[in-house]
């Protein structure tokens, strides 16, 4: 959801503190995992919203020099076949765009259904939600998802 | 079948979540329709980073990660508390005193200052002489000198 690997795996670390510590809080009514993802899916939604705080306030300077790092990236990992590999980064970035853009309850099921596998009924579970509900965003999801990948693909992004 | 409906349509038959003679369809105009392929075949390559990105190798180092920021956090229990303390009880506390202060200080200046007033006929005795001298000194006593 967050799309950056270090900034997973402090989220991860975070949701395993929370989870020691108030191990004492779980009913356990629902699943262990259930309980699990639903302080993954909160942690990961406030760091998103911290994030745009963040960079709502960060200056010009800063925002490119992200910016510049995410290119030096990009072209790092293109060492073996330039072509191919810088093609793919490039779609990775347009898709994680296109899923950022969707809104929030649409992007937590599309991720939980794509990223974890997880069934309508577990999703439904952890959004605590029901499970039509959980299949009517997950379609409105898809649709949008295409709706931003075919204008991108008309416009030539790629 | 349109190339507008294969556009609506394209990602849940990527997906597999069309019915049989849905997808039947849209596979026929694929193969017909070279621009609707190029477009299903660039969206097929975006969707598969989705599975590349899937299951990303865990790090070694997360359990010793984990650990050491859980101890951290234990030491660190106490200053967070005076932090705590700090920001909601004593920042609060001192700038109400602050407040206070300049209210106090701002009614204050705000007061006229006390004037002594003088009784009239004081004041007469006292002040006329120097600024009407007409009075003590008549102007015949003055031409008579």
């Amino acid at each position: 959801m967050v799309h950056n690997k270090h900034d997973a795996e402090d989220i991860a670390q975070e949701v395993f503190i929370e989870v020691f510590r108030s191990i004492h809080k779980f009913r356990a009514d629902a699943k262990l995992s259930t309980w699990l993802y639903r302080i993954a899916v909160n942690r990961s939604l406030n760091f998103i919203r911290d994030n745009k705080k963040r960079k709502w306030f960060q200056s010009f300077e800063d925002s490119v020099e992200t910016k510049n790092r995410e290119l030096q990236n990009i072209a790092a990992t293109t060492s073996d076949q330039p072509g191919v590999q810088l093609e793919n980064r490039q779609r990775a970035i347009l898709l994680h765009e296109a899923i950022d853009r969707l809104p929030q309850n649409q992007k937590v099921a599309f991720t939980l259904s794509k990223y974890e596998e997880l069934s309508y009924q577990e999703i439904s579970d952890v959004m605590d939600l029901s499970v039509s509900s959980v299949e009517s965003l997950l379609h409105r999801a898809k649709k949008n998802l295409q709706k931003k990948l075919y204008t991108c693909y008309k416009k030539k992004c790629i | 079948m349109e190339c507008k409906t294969i556009h609506k349509e394209l990602i849940f038959f990527l997906e597999g979540d069309l019915p049989s003679e849905k997808a039947g369809q849209i596979e026929m105009h694929l193969n017909e329709c070279s621009a609707c392929a190029a477009f299903a075949e660039e969206m097929k390559e975006t969707l598969g980073i989705l599975e590349a990105e899937k299951s990303p190798a865990v790090n070694p180092f997360f359990y010793t990660q984990l650990k050491a920021k859980l101890e951290n956090r234990e030491s660190a229990e106490p200053a967070f508390f005076k932090r705590v303390v700090l920001a909601q009880v004593l920042q609060p506390a001192l700038f109400s005193i602050l407040l206070i202060i300049g209210i106090y200080s701002g009614i204050k200046i705000g007061q006229p200052s006390p004037v002594k007033v003088f009784s009239t006929t004081q004041f007469e005795q006292e002040a006329i002489p120097y600024f009407n001298e007409m009075k003590t000194e008549s102007i015949e006593t003055f031409l008579m000198e």
